[in-house]
């Protein structure tokens, strides 16, 4: 099985990792891209911390607009089990990802047991022009506000929840508002891809609104759930979440200038490693920016100087991957294993080659 | 290798050692004098005080709500010094590898997290093995999970409740059990905005008192070594030394630990309603010798607090500095992430007094542990001014002198004249917890137990002298010259394995799936899952 290509010809992973390390030991400004599993990450930020790279998520929009929520503002939030086991009241605020609609088709199949009240109501804030219909033929209840965006829709339903006059009233309203006010645990349920920064902020506005009262709270269902994942063992390691650099010998968090697809559209980098089990491709090549792949694929990345085959984590290797529907870092037992190296392995054999004073720390 | 530390000032409580000597270590352990005398290596420790590798019993150093509070708090701990070439990422401010290394310059070798999540139990000690060089420890919080809640409720066997308990700290790997606030996280999910220990969990119809009382009857028949650890209720309010000194007569001759105790050590006194109230906590410990009590000092200056009692973390939202919070309602505790600056004011004075108080008015070092509740009343590394605060009185006093006359009026502070002996600091920091904490293996010098050892060279300035260690040794391997790291290690996390119940895991399989929609198995992992070699450790029950 060939698991390492030089341009576009086959060659010995050795080789392969000798020639990655030596073209990331001569680059000036590396960045890296990477989706994979917390030790494929850990991996990563040993090598970035060693070469002294950028790195972010191959979902980083979406990441960042989550992580900026809790870096600037932090907020109420609450754990997936306890939405299914307490919520009567699910809010989707904006438009539902297709990746979290397995588990909103689960909440509107089943009721809440730790409640007395035994049946959810869905509405369904702003989310474009399209409304939502729910697992079981249930529909959510559309509350849009004119032409105002999700942002502007919040706050006209944080303002009639005040009981404050706005131009453009919510749709729905009432039926909102009623269902509040009998609701023992009401719930939104929120995704960085469809949110920006000013709707998540409006949004916890309003729970600290409804908190000072009842109770309320949030549920962050990730942009990428090993994004996510990604983002906590960044934190952990570094102090802070993706999109930190190492280019001056410590780490510095910047979402601006470590968005590392900003960093490549404007020519910053001039080495790319691309790590990602998933189905993503790393963007054209731009200009001089030397590309290294780690990908699942069976032959090389077209414009790449080295590619490297690796396994799904979870798939083809055990894995660790944070899971939207636990809330939480679980274990995951390979259900397909294979030989294939998994990206962690492959990461830690580069940075053996790059010299340095120490072992690495993982 | 055989290494010889010579001419020491050794000071080992546990073995009646004290007063100059040497020490021997082969490979990894301390052994007795070898008859050869000739060792491959020698330290020269004459000047310099030779103790056991100290253990922190209560310091939140990983897992999700201290992981959370890192991500909330990005401009508080910036990085700036160069890559360190010997310990990668250990410059990172607050990053885990900063952790480890700062404990263990301080002569720390085994530092316990007090507050895992079940649910997250893999997330923490994913966190914990990144801590390099010490080894690391958790508790597992129960009390205000549905399953517990439910069979207290319904009245389940006493024996079905260890089950339970035994489970629990056997799949998360914990070394003991930790209740917080307990039951209140339950109520607050309810809308209930303050409890205390007789008030009713809604839905339930058990009280707080109950759930404390099932689990330190659950920990003490299982012989888990360390007693339940009690986060008790109402936390940081005026008058919270009632609720301490019912906590306490409710041990009832069982051991129990509370946690923090100074954030309890709160009279009504005065203008403000708000006084210390320690040196009559401190005379109910002395009194009952079935307690011990962690203090949870309070240093001035900016933290965050990170508390798994969730509904105090909610009320205190407000006081918030930077303002910005997290409150996270969990699928049994969840938590609160509050950043707080103490300031030297009124009300600051009145929580440094009652530490200190605490400190200094509990008689018995064995049942009084050094803490600073991390990095709750202060981060850890304020370590080496207090212990310089509870060795020289003048230090203290000359702080106080500095502070609110109106706050230190209703404490007994300058009242007391109290220095700790190194001594005393050796069975507080070493010998006290390793024995509450059921570790046999450390906290002393003798032959057979881990050489995890700390050499401080002698100084009028304590602070100095503790806060850089000359030597320090962890399982033998010199890992701190003269204050600096010299290289990684990996500790282990040390646990409890109790045999799982067959029933219990069944009842626990049919309740995750029917009430979660998910599979036990989300919540349990392999040793594996952590990649790194060996990372736990076994530790004993009683039998
Ligand atoms: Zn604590």
């Amino acid at each position: 099985m060939t698991v390492a290509w030089i341009g576009n010809r086959e060659t010995l992973l050795e080789r392969a990792v000798r020639h990655a390390a030596a073209l990331l030991h001569a680059s000036r400004c590396p960045v890296f891209t990477f989706d994979t599993d917390i030790h494929g990450t850990r991996a990563a930020i040993a090598l970035a911390e060693r070469v002294g790279a950028s790195y972010d998520h191959a979902d980083g929009a979406g990441l960042a607009r989550e992580t900026a929520l809790l870096t600037d503002k932090g907020g109420m939030f609450v754990a997936p089990g306890e939405v299914r086991r307490r919520a009567d009241l699910i809010a989707i605020v904006g438009e539902l990802p297709e990746a979290h609609r397995e588990f909103v088709a689960e909440l509107a199949e089943t009721v809440p047991d730790l409640i007395a009240i035994n049946a959810r109501q869905f509405f369904l804030v702003g989310g474009g022009g399209r409304g939502l219909t729910l697992g079981n033929g249930r529909k959510a209840t559309r509350l849009s506000c004119g032409k105002a965006g999700l942002g502007g829709t919040i706050a006209a339903l944080r303002a009639q929840c005040a009981g404050r006059q706005v131009s453009t009233p919510v749709s729905n309203f009432s039926r909102f508002q009623a269902a509040l006010a009998t609701a023992r645990f009401p719930v939104f349920l929120f995704f960085g891809q469809s949110a920006d920064g000013l709707a998540l902020e409006m949004l916890q506005g309003l729970l600290a609104d409804i908190n000072r009262k009842s109770r309320a709270s949030a549920l962050h269902l990730p942009a990428s759930e090993g994004g996510w994942g990604s983002t906590l063992a960044s934190t952990w390691m570094t102090g802070f979440p993706l999109r930190t650099s190492f280019a001056r010998g410590f780490p510095e968090f910047d979402p601006w200038r470590f968005d590392v697809a900003r960093q490549l559209a404007a020519g910053e980098a001039d080495f790319h490693l691309w790590i990602s089990d998933g189905v993503k491709k790393p963007s054209a090549n731009s200009g001089d920016t030397k590309v290294v792949v780690l990908a699942k694929t069976s032959q090389p990345v077209a414009g790449a100087e080295v590619t490297f085959a690796i396994g799904k984590a979870g798939v083809d290797h055990d894995a660790v991957v944070y899971s939207a529907r636990t809330g939480t870092l679980n274990s995951v037992t390979a259900d397909a294993a294979s030989e294939l190296p998994s990206a962690a392995s492959i990461l830690r054999s580069i940075a053996e080659h790059i010299p340095a004073g120490a072992e690495l720390p993982c | 290798m055989l290494t010889r530390i010579k001419s020491g000032e050794i000071v080992d409580p546990v073995n009646g050692r004290l007063g100059k000597g040497d020490l021997w270590i082969r490979d990894g352990e301390i052994v007795e004098t070898p008859r050869s005398g000739r060792a491959d290596r020698t330290f020269d420790a004459s000047g310099c005080v030779v103790m056991a590798g100290a253990i922190d019993i209560h310091s939140h150093i990983g897992g999700g709500n201290v992981n959370t509070a890192r991500l909330l708090l990005p401009e508080e701990h910036k990085a700036h010094q160069a890559r360190p070439a010997a310990t990668p990422l250990s410059n990172a401010g607050w990053s885990t590898f900063e952790t480890g290394c700062l404990y263990a310059k301080m002569g720390f070798t085994t530092v316990v997290e007090p507050a895992m999540s079940p649910n997250a139990a893999l997330h923490t000690h994913l966190e914990l093995a990144d801590i390099p060089i010490i080894d690391k420890a958790t508790l597992a919080i129960l009390g205000n999970d549905d399953f517990l809640l439910s069979m207290i409720r319904d009245n389940a066997s006493p024996r079905m409740i260890e089950d339970y308990v035994a489970w629990t700290v056997a799949s998360t790997r914990a070394l003991g059990v930790k209740v917080i606030n307990a039951g209140a996280a339950a109520a607050f999910k309810e809308n209930v905005r303050t409890f205390s220990l007789d008030d009713v969990v809604p839905s339930y119809g058990v009280s707080s008192r109950k759930i404390v009382k099932t689990l330190q009857a659950a920990v003490d028949r299982l012989g888990i070594p360390h007693p339940l650890h009690v986060h008790c209720n109402n936390l940081g309010a005026p008058g919270s030394a009632d609720t301490a000194a019912a906590t306490i007569a409710a041990a009832e001759g069982v051991p129990l630990h509370l946690a923090h105790l100074q954030f309890y050590g709160y009279g009504t006194e005065g203008k403000r309603k708000f006084s210390s109230a320690a040196a009559r906590l401190a005379e109910l410990v002395n009194a009952s010798p079935e307690v011990t009590i962690d203090i949870g000092q309070v240093m001035f200056g900016q933290t965050v607090t990170i508390s798994s009692d969730v509904m105090r973390q909610f009320s205190a939202r407000g006081t918030a500095h930077p303002k910005k919070f997290v409150i996270h309602d969990g699928d049994g505790n969840g938590g609160g992430i509050v950043p707080y600056r103490y300031r030297p004011d009124y009300y600051g004075t009145v929580q440094w007094a009652a530490g200190l108080e605490l400190f200094l008015l509990i008689t018995d070092p064995w049942r009084v542990f050094f803490t600073t509740d991390h990095p709750n009343g202060a981060p850890f590394t304020v370590y080496p001014k207090l212990f310089e605060f509870l060795m020289n009185r003048d230090a203290r006093n000359e702080v106080a002198s500095t502070l609110s006359k109106s706050a230190l009026a209703h404490s007994t502070l300058a009242s007391i004249d109290r220095e700790y002996t190194m001594e005393e600091i050796a069975i507080m920091t070493r010998a006290a917890p390793a024995k509450l904490l059921g570790l046999a293996d450390r906290g002393h010098l003798g032959a057979g137990a881990v050489a995890d050892v700390s050499v401080y060279r002698k100084g009028k300035d304590i602070a100095k002298m503790l806060g850089r260690a000359a030597l320090v040794f962890k399982n033998g391997d010199l890992v701190v010259k003269d204050g600096e790291i010299t290289h990684y290690r990996w500790g282990r996390a040390l646990r409890l394995n109790p045999p799982p119940d067959r029933a219990i895991v069944k009842r626990l399989r049919d309740y995750h799936e029917h009430r979660y929609g998910l599979s036990l198995d989300r919540f349990t992992f392999p040793d594996s899952a952590i990649q790194r070699d060996e990372p736990f450790r076994e530790v004993p029950c009683r039998a």
